[in-house]
Order: structure tokens, then C-alpha cells, then sequence
């Protein structure tokens, strides 16, 4: 028997086993899922599932086990299968949360948030989302107008400027500024730092506290942008901090501090170590390879 | 930062029978990538030196022999190399029938000051149990296998139990069983000496005298070992105890969980694994015949026989290498306060109002230099959270007994539950740390910060195991 024939055999075997299933549908004693009209409102967000708690294997060999090693990661482990695909849910949840990373970036953060934590808000010279990703350049830069709203709001020659940014992630900004600033302020002060005011930067990038650094002359900058979002979290922010931030400054000269989210460091407890961090940059007088 | 240090920790057991020293180096790394928070944590521990190992010495049967200890001590550090000023930490264990000595306190608590400053000096039977199956490797098998493993170590005088479930222990037991509880004459194979737990067991098996002192003496000896380890079969099966081993259970902690194996450990462990010896004598006590008990019975029959990486220095291992943990890098630490030895924890009472109250748990430990305040997992680690508990701490601790107040969180908060704290009250030395797996009952031992200014060595010694 050729090859031919054995594959056309098996296709055979293969049809005549659906025509089977048809003549006998095995699903019709399981409810429709649209047999009921769902109320859209009632549909649960499937992103508000923690995955490292959600057991989707049928009945686990050990269960203990399993759900130890779910606890273990973030990655999605564990998913189970229908057949050799994944099952719908986990496809879904994966395009959730590829969606929330998308809206987080083009997100904006509020008007009145930057009013709320008495923040000076300026914005770069991007005008829109689009030429914020498209054009890296102009997010470092601001107008004369935005210069001018720094010199008459803000004093000048500050020990430590801070400054918030939404970057690549408005929800970081939302989810974490809450709580890292009143612990990163407080940790400064408490360490006799004199704070200038909290500068927040629409459609910025991290150089951009370089043209800030020019205008207000701080002896120390840190930055607070929110990071390009991942599939496992949309709301990771880092800081980068430099010690006399100016143009033309090189990137080695930041130092910085990722992953602030409440999987990774939590917002209050990085606020408290940025502070003894800049209190170290100051102490020493130098940011990032310098630092070391 | 891929600054890497070591530690320096010394491991000693003083034992019923033998006394070992060890010495191990501790390799700290953090193990964060340079962009983020640094942690610190042990990344390799390895074996400096393995001391000999001496018989324990003793002036009769009631009293270490305190100085000739000490110069076993002294001439261990010299052969190594090492003095006791360049050791960091480590832990001095005193266990067995040695614990029981009238003057065993007082010899280790002056042994403690002579190793090195920072030498944990320690006893209990809970302790050893744990730091047994922590050295004979039990723990690790566990967390390997994902399993519950009973580590079972033997030695002179006593017989640890420790259980432990995918990596973390979970119950202890310690039973007056051991191969030195009766020793006998390498030259005429008769008793020599019969401890007064091995003496009960004799009477128990042979209540009539004279059957046991004219019969063949291997065969009472059989008898009343096997009597013994059916005692500890009891204890690990979770059979009713009978009135005869109310002598012999010193404590009995072990949950009645599924065992999944078992690892044997201490002097007489050796014997189980590599039987057949013919000179059951040869060390002038019972230890290989006490072996020979265990490979007949139902533990070792019916439950699965792993092999651990050491025996008999199975303690003095886990005394030197396993017993630090290092607390996390985001911690806060006054100047001048560490370190600090057998602090209590001291966990909180829930008020009617929702918030935590350190105030009546801490009296009772009121005699101790200061109290560990351990902080319970919060809902969230929110800003405001943490302002509300760091301002319920500034009233309470004020009124709390002791300096430096130490303050151990279970999340990831000590720096800004420390940073608010100084703000509340700016003159108070403050120790406040996380990252340390705490349990009811416990103390702690916290060494001075390392070079890694953020980090510090902490040893935490569970005594209790009830819930």
C-alpha cells in the first residue's frame, strides 16, 4: 500500500467518525450558551481573574501541587486544553490582556489628577498619542510657553525635583503616584531633603527631565514614568534619577529603579527606597555608572 | 550590583555522645537584576571545615566537663584557621542527654561568648529536630519531591523527629531513644552503664530482676530496644500512646499528616543505611544494635527509605549553614542597635476596632531585653494603610518595655513602615525589618548589618510547633 492510500484511508476513518458525531450529538443535552440572552452588563471582566489563582485543569492529580506552582509565576502555566489548542477562556484572557496594555498606552491620565497631588503639569512638545509614539524626539522637548509655566511655578535650584510622567503607560501613573509619592516624600524630608514642586509631564519621555534639569537648575532629578506595559501587568513604573540633570547628559549617568507594581515592588515600600536612593545620589554627588 | 560577600558561620553541636564543630561559608548575592530593588539572599553555602568528631567531655554524669570542651573548641578553630573574631554567626547547639547536665547552660552560654560575637547559643529539642533534617538534607527533599518527608535523626541519647512538608517543617518530636543509653564493654560485651530511661524500659520488659540479670544480655538488650523504637513507631503512626512511653516522649508535636518517606540521620543512622555489621560492640554502646531495631520496623518497611546527604553530622551542619536567613534589602536599621539575641515575637490582638494591638501580648515577655513586634499580612500595602498602622505602632511602643523596638513585617514594607515610624518618633532607635518567615513561639537572633549596608543576618529559632 502506497503512501497515498494509507493517507486517504486514515481521512476516510477520520470522516466517517464526524459523520458519526453528527448523527449523534453529544452536546445537545448541554445548555446553549446563548439560550439565555446575556445582559452585557453581567459579563464578567475577564481581566479581573487572578490567573495565579485560577485552577483551570479539571480535576488535578494533585492539587496542592499545582496551585503552588501557579503561586510561583505570573507566566501562564497551567491552562489546560481542548485538543491541541488552548481553550477559548485562555485565548480571550490573553487578548485582554494584550487589550488593557494597549489602552494603557493610549490612555490619558486625568485632568484634575495633577491638580489633586499639587503638581505642576506641563506637556512635551507632542500634541497628540500618535506623535508621542511616532516621534521620541519631540517627548523630550517643551515649548516656551510649557518653559515658561516651570520658571514662574516652580523654584529653582530645588536638592531633588520630582517629576511624574505618563510615558508608555497612564494607568502606572494612576495606580501607582498614590502611593509612591506621599512615601518618597516623606522619606526625603525626613532626611532633611529640600523638595521642590512636583512637576507632572503629559506625553513625556525620560530625557525629558534633562530640559527640565536645564531650566530649573536642581541639584538631583528623579522621574516617575510609567513603563511599556507588558501582557502581565499594565501598571509597572519605573524612576530614573540623575544627579545634576542637564541637555546632553549621557544615559549612564541615570540611575534606575523598574518594575514598581504591586506583583513587583510595591508602591510605598519603592517610594521609601528611591528617597534613601537620591539621598545616597546626593551624598555622593554622581547617578548611575558613577553611583557604583 | 554583583557584589557578592561571605559569611562566615560555625556550627557546633554538643551532644550526648560526640561533639562536633563545623565551619561554613554563607555566599550572599543579590539576586535582583540591576535595574530593580536589590534582595539579598544566600545563593551557596559550602563546607569550610569539618571538624573532627570528639567524644563530648564530661567531668561525671552530671557535669560537662566545661574547659575540656572548650579546648576541643579552640584547637577545631586553630586547625581551621580561623579565628573567633572573624566568625559572623552560626549557632551552638547543646542537645541530647548533654541538655539535661546540671551545669550544660552555664558551659554554653560562656562557649557562646568565647566562639565568636555573634554566635547564637541555643538548646531544645524542638530546634534540634528542625536543624537535624535541615543538615541531613530532609528539608531540601522535601522542597525537591514536593512531598512530606520525616527526617528521623539518632543519636546518643535522643531521637529527633522532624516533619517536613514541600520545604517548610511542620511538627517536631524528641523521644528519649538513643544508642548511648547503654553502653557496654568492647572486651566482655556486658552492660556498663544503663541510663535511667533505658533502666525504665529494662524494668518494663522484665519485671522480674533476676530474668534480666541472669538471662543472655544481647537478647535483653534486643528486647528492650525493640520496646524502644516500638515507641517511636507509635509516636510516627499516630497510634494511642501506652503508659510505658510517657517516660521516653520528651515532646510531641507531629500533626498526623500522610508521610510520603523518610530520611534517617545521626550517629546511629550510618547503621541503617550500610547494615551487617558484625562488631555490634565496637563503639562500647548500642547504637548499631538500636539500628537493627529500626531496620525491622514498620518505618522502615513501610514507608519509603530516602537517603539524605549526611548522618551523623547531619546537626552540626544545619547548625552552621542552615540556621541564618537574611532579611530583605528594603529594610531600616538605627545606627548602633545590632545585634541582638533572643528577642521574642510578639504577634498582635485584634482590637473591636479593626486595628492590631501589640500592647497586651508584649507584657508577657516583659523580662526580655525587647520584643519583636511582628506585623501580620495587610489587605494592601497602600500608603495610607501603612500611616495608619506606623501611627497605632508610635503609641504603643512608647509603652512597650525595651530598646532598640524591633519590628518585623510579613510583606514587603519595612522601609517605608520604618521611614514613617522615625517621622512619629524622630528619637527612638528602630529596628524594622521583613522578609523573615516568622511562626507564634518564636525568637530571634538578628546579627549586625552586613557591608551591603541594607541587609542583616537573622536567625529565627522555633521552639514551638503547636498551633
Amino acid at each position: 500500500m502506497s503512501l497515498e492510500d494509507s493517507v486517504r484511508l486514515i481521512v476516510e476513518e477520520f470522516l466517517k467518525g464526524m459523520d458519526k458525531e453528527k448523527t449523534q450529538p453529544s452536546f445537545s443535552t448541554l445548555p446553549l450558551p446563548n439560550s439565555s440572552r446575556i445582559d452585557e452588563c453581567q459579563i464578567t471582566d475577564l481581566t479581573e481573574i487572578d490567573l495565579q489563582r485560577y485552577l483551570q485543569v479539571p480535576n488535578p492529580v494533585n492539587k496542592a501541587l499545582y496551585e503552588e506552582m501557579k503561586l510561583s509565576t505570573p507566566a501562564r502555566i497551567g491552562v489546560w486544553r481542548s485538543g491541541p489548542r488552548p481553550l477559548t477562556d485562555t485565548l480571550l484572557r490573553f487578548r485582554a490582556d494584550h487589550a488593557v496594555a494597549q489602552d494603557s498606552v493610549l490612555g490619558e491620565v486625568p485632568e484634575d489628577f495633577p491638580v489633586k497631588y499639587n503638581m505642576v503639569s506641563i506637556q512635551t512638545l507632542c500634541q497628540s498619542k500618535d506623535e508621542y509614539l511616532t516621534r521620541p524626539d519631540l517627548g523630550r522637548k517643551l515649548d516656551a510657553e510649557n518653559l515658561e509655566i516651570l520658571s514662574k511655578r516652580c523654584p529653582k535650584g530645588a536638592m531633588v525635583q520630582i517629576i511624574v510622567s505618563d510615558g508608555l503607560s497612564s494607568k502606572a501613573v494612576e495606580a501607582n503616584i498614590p502611593n509612591l509619592l506621599p512615601a518618597l516624600t516623606q522619606g526625603l524630608e525626613g532626611m532633611g531633603v529640600k523638595l521642590g514642586t512636583t512637576i507632572f509631564v503629559r506625553h513625556g519621555r525620560v530625557a525629558v527631565m534633562d530640559t527640565i534639569g536645564e531650566e530649573l537648575k536642581p541639584e538631583a532629578a528623579v522621574i516617575l514614568i510609567g513603563e511599556r506595559p507588558g501582557l502581565g501587568t499594565a501598571e509597572s513604573m519605573s524612576a530614573y534619577m540623575a544627579y545634576n540633570p542637564r541637555l546632553g547628559m549621557v544615559e549612564s549617568e541615570r540611575t534606575v529603579i523598574s518594575n514598581i507594581h504591586k506583583g513587583g515592588t510595591p508602591a510605598a515600600e519603592a517610594g521609601a527606597h528611591l528617597a534613601s536612593l537620591i539621598k545616597k545620589i546626593l551624598n555622593a554627588q554622581a547617578s548611575g555608572v558613577n553611583l557604583e | 550590583m554583583a557584589k557578592e560577600m561571605t559569611l562566615v558561620s560555625v556550627g557546633i553541636d554538643v551532644g550526648t555522645t560526640t561533639t562536633q564543630l563545623v565551619i561554613s561559608m554563607l555566599t550572599l548575592v543579590n539576586v535582583m537584576p540591576g535595574s530593580q530593588v536589590p534582595k539579598v539572599e544566600i545563593s551557596h553555602k559550602s563546607i569550610f571545615y569539618m571538624g573532627k568528631v570528639h567524644f563530648t567531655p564530661f567531668e561525671d554524669r552530671q557535669h560537662v566537663d566545661g574547659a575540656a570542651l572548650r579546648e576541643i573548641v579552640a584547637k577545631e578553630y586553630e586547625k581551621a584557621g580561623v579565628s573567633p573574631k572573624q566568625v559572623d554567626t552560626g549557632a551552638i547547639i547543646i542537645t541530647g542527654e548533654t541538655a539535661k547536665k546540671e551545669n550544660a547552660s552555664e558551659i554554653i552560654h560562656s562557649l557562646a561568648a568565647y566562639a565568636g560575637d555573634f554566635v547564637v547559643a541555643t538548646a531544645g529539642p524542638d530546634l534540634e529536630s528542625l536543624i537535624a533534617g535541615k543538615g541531613s538534607g530532609a528539608e531540601a527533599l522535601s522542597k525537591r519531591l514536593h512531598a512530606c518527608i520525616a527526617n528521623i535523626d539518632i543519636g546518643g541519647g535522643t531521637t529527633n523527629i522532624a516533619y517536613f512538608d514541600r520545604g517548610k517543617c511542620i511538627g517536631t518530636a524528641c523521644i528519649n531513644v538513643g544508642g548511648r543509653l547503654m553502653e557496654v564493654d568492647p572486651l566482655t560485651h556486658r552492660l556498663s552503664y544503663i541510663s535511667s530511661p533505658a533502666q525504665k524500659i529494662i524494668n518494663q520488659c522484665y519485671p522480674n530482676r533476676y530474668q534480666a540479670q541472669n538471662g543472655d544480655e544481647l537478647a535483653v538488650i534486643q528486647t528492650c530496644l525493640q520496646s524502644m523504637v516500638e515507641c517511636v513507631e507509635r509516636v510516627i503512626f499516630q497510634e494511642p500512646i501506652l503508659p510505658q512511653d510517657s517516660p521516653l516522649i520528651m515532646t510531641n508535636l507531629l500533626p498526623d499528616v500522610k508521610l510520603d518517606g523518610v530520611v534517617f540521620s545521626g550517629g546511629v543512622a550510618k547503621y541503617i543505611y550500610l547494615p551487617g555489621i558484625k562488631e555490634w560492640w565496637i563503639h562500647g554502646d548500642v547504637g548499631p544494635l538500636l539500628a537493627e531495631a529500626f531496620q525491622k520496623s514498620r518505618i522502615y518497611s513501610s514507608l519509603l527509605v530516602h537517603e539524605g546527604s549526611e548522618t551523623i553530622h547531619a546537626t552540626v551542619l544545619g547548625a552552621g549553614a542552615h540556621t541564618v536567613n537574611v532579611s530583605g534589602s528594603t529594610i531600616t536599621v538605627s545606627k548602633h542597635t545590632l545585634p541582638l539575641r533572643n528577642v521574642p515575637a510578639v504577634y498582635p490582638e485584634w482590637e473591636a476596632s479593626g486595628k492590631f494591638s501589640w500592647l497586651k501580648p508584649a507584657e508577657n515577655y516583659s523580662f526580655y531585653r525587647t520584643v519583636a513586634l511582628v506585623v501580620p499580612s495587610l489587605d494592601n500595602t497602600d500608603f495610607l494603610t501603612i500611616l495608619t498602622l506606623a501611627e497605632t505602632l508610635a503609641c504603643e511602643l512608647p509603652l512597650i518595655k525595651g530598646e532598640p523596638k524591633v519590628i518585623i513585617a510579613q510583606q514587603d514594607i519595612a522601609k517605608v513602615l520604618g521611614q514613617t515610624l522615625q517621622r512619629l518618633l524622630p528619637s527612638i532607635p528602630l529596628v524594622c525589618l521583613d522578609g523573615i518567615e516568622l511562626a507564634f513561639g518564636d525568637f530571634l537572633d538578628i546579627a549586625k548589618p552586613l557591608p551591603f549596608q541594607d541587609a542583616v543576618p537573622v536567625i529565627v529559632k522555633t521552639l514551638v510547633f503547636a498551633n
